[in-house]
């Protein structure tokens, strides 16, 4: 058990929370999107989160088999499936015959609020990691 | 050579780094559904440390429970995070004097 298997927990909590923000920005993005290549209007993604074992890049396998440190890691991508939102448009070239689009149902306060979710998550990481650095370099000065 | 309080130093900063894992691993699941905060009993794992135990972690009741099921209040990891920092500096920092006292002891040999 080395503090530097730390540094791997939170990078697995920074890299999902990033993973979570560009899904977020993508729906803020395409919330007018009435083309996708599935067919049919953008539909929201969220990631849902899972604890796993953190994989640091030397050894985790030695580390995860002593009952390691739990990393997070995005274990599905939910694809929203409520019916879209039809607007009465009927010059658009996507209206049905009775002239309504379907678009995303996407409401972005919700999307702003698990974008700062994230940002702010993905900070508290930073810190663990800053502060993790400063134990480190402690033990390094013992050397000294 | 160094004194017994060396080694019960170097217990406390091990015990020190395996809470701010508890903790890292904590923040990093602060929006996993359905996880529970974790910690160490300092204390009570401190005495089996020194007796050559590793510390168990276990979970931490009686904090709030958000509507996914995880528990983890970031603000009491934080507090942590900075204390297992400081504690760890306090500790280095003595450990630090009784390595120096051993390294005098040597080079003030050397020169006479």
């Amino acid at each position: 058990m080395s503090l530097f298997s730390l540094l791997s927990v939170s990078s697995s909590g920074m890299s999902a929370q990033r993973a979570r923000a560009e899904m977020l920005v993508e729906n803020l993005a395409n919330a007018e999107t009435t083309r996708t290549p599935e067919g049919g209007p953008y539909r929201r993604k969220d990631a849902v989160f899972e604890s796993a074992p953190a994989e640091g890049p030397f050894s985790s396998i030695f580390e995860s088999q002593l009952g390691g440190p739990d990393g997070v890691r995005v274990a599905q991508v939910t694809v929203d499936d409520r019916e879209p939102e039809r607007r009465y448009l009927p010059g658009h070239p996507d209206a049905d015959k009775d002239g309504y689009v379907a678009f995303p149902r996407i409401n972005p306060a919700e999307d702003m609020v698990d974008l700062m979710g994230a940002s702010r998550s993905y900070q508290a990481n930073v810190a663990a990691i800053s502060a993790v650095k400063d134990m480190i370099q402690r033990s390094i000065d013992l050397l000294r | 050579m160094l004194d017994p309080l060396a080694g019960k130093l170097e217990h406390y900063m091990d015990l020190l780094s395996a809470r701010q894992k508890q903790v890292a691993s904590n923040i990093a699941n602060a929006d996993t559904p359905g996880y529970k905060t974790r910690d160490i009993d300092f204390q009570a794992e401190f005495n089996s440390a020194i007796a050559g135990l590793t510390p168990n972690a276990v979970e931490v009741r009686d904090l709030p429970v958000h509507n996914d099921g995880n528990n983890v209040n970031l603000d009491r990891e934080a507090r942590l995070l900075s204390e297992n920092a400081l504690r760890f500096s306090i500790a280095t920092n003595l450990l630090r004097d009784q390595i120096r006292s051993v390294k005098m002891a040597i080079e003030e040999g050397k020169s006479s």
